[in-house]
């Protein structure tokens, strides 16, 4: 299967033309940084809603080290790992929460971060860096988009392996594991706050790589690029063919990849009014994480084969009425932000009597 | 008699390290001293000093609400003691975190089934060997030597451990969806898996139809011969009192009897306590 998509992604660039080209690689790139997340929120259940900071970071590691005259493979390798020790840093406070808290601290460091940056001169402010240089050793840059193209997709492949690897090993397992309980965990012997750092570093180390890839192959970097848009875009991306997947990961990328061009070129069709393609993403995101969240909490294709075991005579696996607890949390999270707090019937739900 | 001799506590009751079994003057496996733990203001143990030797089983009964189960939280570290001291093995470790604890192979069942949902029943027994294994992200990541080793390791294991309670066809199944005595089971197993020191079981026989009661006895003989430190709290006082070297009695958070499980039986204030269970218990239902 990984051999497969490892020839498909070497000999599909050859095909495509050079708009889709960059799809293809911004898809790579996603990719990697959706199956960290997945890892993350999906194999770890810590929610993180701005997992785009972590990519903002390794894009303006890559950008000032290459442009301060460091060599940009080296300042490759710098991204990912210093986008690790700055989740490693922020997790120690920020991973004690949990649910909908942790949700929150995310994404509030995310716009801090992107604060940081549009107020410091020194990191190109609002308008950021121009002119990064293409990826390269001496004077031999990687100069087409077909060898980002094959960089980006090694990359993906190298990092499905190793995350393939890790889920189905002893640390893998203890991150399951304290998914579901923390105290059980510990309990046998897991040191609980030191895997969440682990996996919230690992999972930042990707989205760091290829953030540093991104800014190589765009040549561009602002705190524009890198939104609380694309930190939702992220988990959805996680969400939608089922959290904890890899392949689910890869094909969520690919999926909203695609939808977004899609509705791109819907929304820039002669006669749409200019704000057209923003609304229509924002649309699909909402619309997509609302229906997953609440009524399809396993993703799509699990959702959809619950509700064929639910027809009569069906046999329901009891295991898929579970709602993993980083969705739980992003239920509440909705729940949370929905103005009027009651039930359907009419009695007032958890939250508000919690608030009286 | 000494000032020291007189603080050691109340003179009736001989220090706990010359208990029937274990040899004399060798160091206990497990000492707490003047342990206490309270709720609120209310103490659910209190002064509670006892120690259990290598190979001891140690029973451990009271009527609800007695502080057993707190005092084995205090042990495995899943509760912090307002007072008093732990000693393992001869070291302190009341100021271990529950995880390290682990490591030094104290292993606990919990009173209420703590299975990892979302993992079969394999898997959940593999987790017990979290304590013994090593490998971490980096040699899983990439498939070092050690990772396939150990791994390999983990899973015969945790096999060996699910034959020994007899839930081998329910390897593949999902944890969570077992009925609650085979809950119970897994979770020995799980311990089992951890190749433990010292195992501490919170009431595994509660929930058990006959035949899997008589089935864990078996089990825990085994494992007493094989010179397992166990301490075990059990409401069943025959269940006890068949299997135990050794029962304290608890009533308030606090030590009332300690002994042979014949003479603890008929010790008046236990009885006197046991009563007040049976009251309790009426309740309840
Ligand atoms: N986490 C807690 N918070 C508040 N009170 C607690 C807590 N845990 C235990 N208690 C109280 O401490 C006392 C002792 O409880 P404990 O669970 O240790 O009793 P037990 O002997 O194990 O009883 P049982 O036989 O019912 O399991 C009880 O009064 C209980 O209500
Ligand atoms: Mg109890």
């Amino acid at each position: 299967m990984i051999l497969l998509l490892a020839a498909a992604s070497f000999l599909l660039p050859l095909w495509l033309s050079s708009a889709n080209l960059t799809v293809y690689i911004l898809l790579g790139l996603y990719a990697v940084t959706a199956i960290g997340l997945s890892l993350l929120m999906g194999l770890a259940g810590q929610v993180s809603l701005g997992q785009a900071v972590f990519f903002a970071i390794g894009a303006y590691t890559a950008a000032v080290l290459s442009l301060h005259g460091l060599s940009t493979v080296v300042a490759l390798v710098l991204a990912p790992l210093l986008a690790a020790a700055v989740a490693a840093v922020v997790g120690v406070p920020i991973l004690r929460l949990r649910g909908h808290h942790l949700a929150f601290a995310t994404l509030a460091f995310q716009l801090i971060v992107l604060s940081v940056i549009t107020n410091t001169p020194f990191l190109g402010g609002g308008l950021g860096f121009t002119a990064v240089p293409g990826l390269g050793i001496g004077k031999a840059t990687l100069s087409s988009s077909l060898g980002y193209a094959w960089l980006t997709w090694g990359l993906t492949v190298v990092v499905m392996v190793v995350t393939l690897n890790l889920i189905r090993s002893r640390p893998g397992r203890a991150l399951r594991a304290l998914a579901t309980s923390e105290a059980a965990a510990e309990s046998v012997g897991v040191p609980v706050v030191r895997y969440k750092l682990a996996v919230f570093a690992l999972s930042a180390a990707y989205a760091g790589v290829a953030g540093g890839i991104y800014v190589f192959f765009i040549g561009y970097a602002s705190p524009g690029s890198f939104p609380v848009e694309l930190s939702v875009e992220l988990v959805v991306m996680v969400v939608i063919f089922g959290l904890g997947s890899v392949w689910g990961a890869l094909f969520g990328a690919a999926g909203i990849s695609v939808l977004m061009q899609v509705l791109n070129q819907v929304g820039t069709l002669h006669g749409m009014p200019q704000y057209m393609p923003t609304l229509l993403s924002y649309a699909a995101y909402g619309l997509i994480l609302v229906v997953i969240v609440m009524f399809l909490p396993a993703g799509v294709l699990p959702g959809l084969r619950r509700l064929w075991a639910r027809r009569p005579g069906g046999r329901e696996d009891p295991m898929s009425r579970q709602i993993a607890p980083p969705i739980a949390s992003l239920r509440s999270l909705l729940r949370s932000t929905r103005p009027k707090t009651t039930r359907a019937d009419g009695t007032p739900s958890p939250e508000q009597t919690r608030r009286q | 008699m000494s000032p020291e001799d007189v603080t050691r506590g109340p003179a009736a009751r001989p220090p706990a390290t010359e208990s029937p079994v274990g040899p004399s003057g060798v160091v206990p496996l497990l000492r707490t001293e003047d342990l206490a733990r309270s709720f609120g203001g209310v103490f659910a143990v209190a002064e509670v000093s006892m120690s259990v030797a290598r190979g001891e089983m140690r029973g451990v009964i009271g009527a609800n609400g007695a502080g057993k189960s707190t005092l084995f939280n205090l042990i495995s570290g899943h509760l912090t003691p307002n007072r008093g001291t732990i000693s393992y093995g001869g070291k302190r470790i009341e100021h271990l975190a529950p995880h390290e604890r682990a490591r030094l192979r104290i292993s606990i069942v919990f009173q209420t089934a703590r299975l990892f949902a979302g993992m079969t029943v394999l898997e959940n027994v593999m987790m017990g060997a979290h304590v013994w294994s090593r490998h971490g992200f980096f040699e899983a990541a990439l498939r070092l030597p050690r990772h396939r080793k150990e791994e390999r390791e983990i899973r015969s294991k945790a096999e060996e451990a699910l034959e020994r309670v007899g839930m081998t066809p329910w390897a593949a199944t999902e944890a969570e969806s077992l009925p609650l005595g085979q809950q119970r089971s897994l979770q020995v197993a799980r311990v089992l898996c951890s190749k433990p020191a010292l195992l501490l079981l919170d009431e595994p026989a509660s929930g058990l139809r006959a035949e899997e009661k008589e089935s864990l006895a078996g089990l825990l003989e085994q494992l007493k011969a094989e010179g397992l430190t166990m301490m075990l709290i059990e409401h069943d006082v025959g269940f006890v009192s068949g299997l135990a070297d050794t029962v304290t009695v608890l009533d308030l958070g606090r030590v009332i009897a300690e002994g042979p499980p014949d003479e603890v039986t008929q010790d008046p204030a236990v009885i006197a306590a046991y009563i007040g269970e049976g009251r309790g218990r009426a309740q309840r239902h």
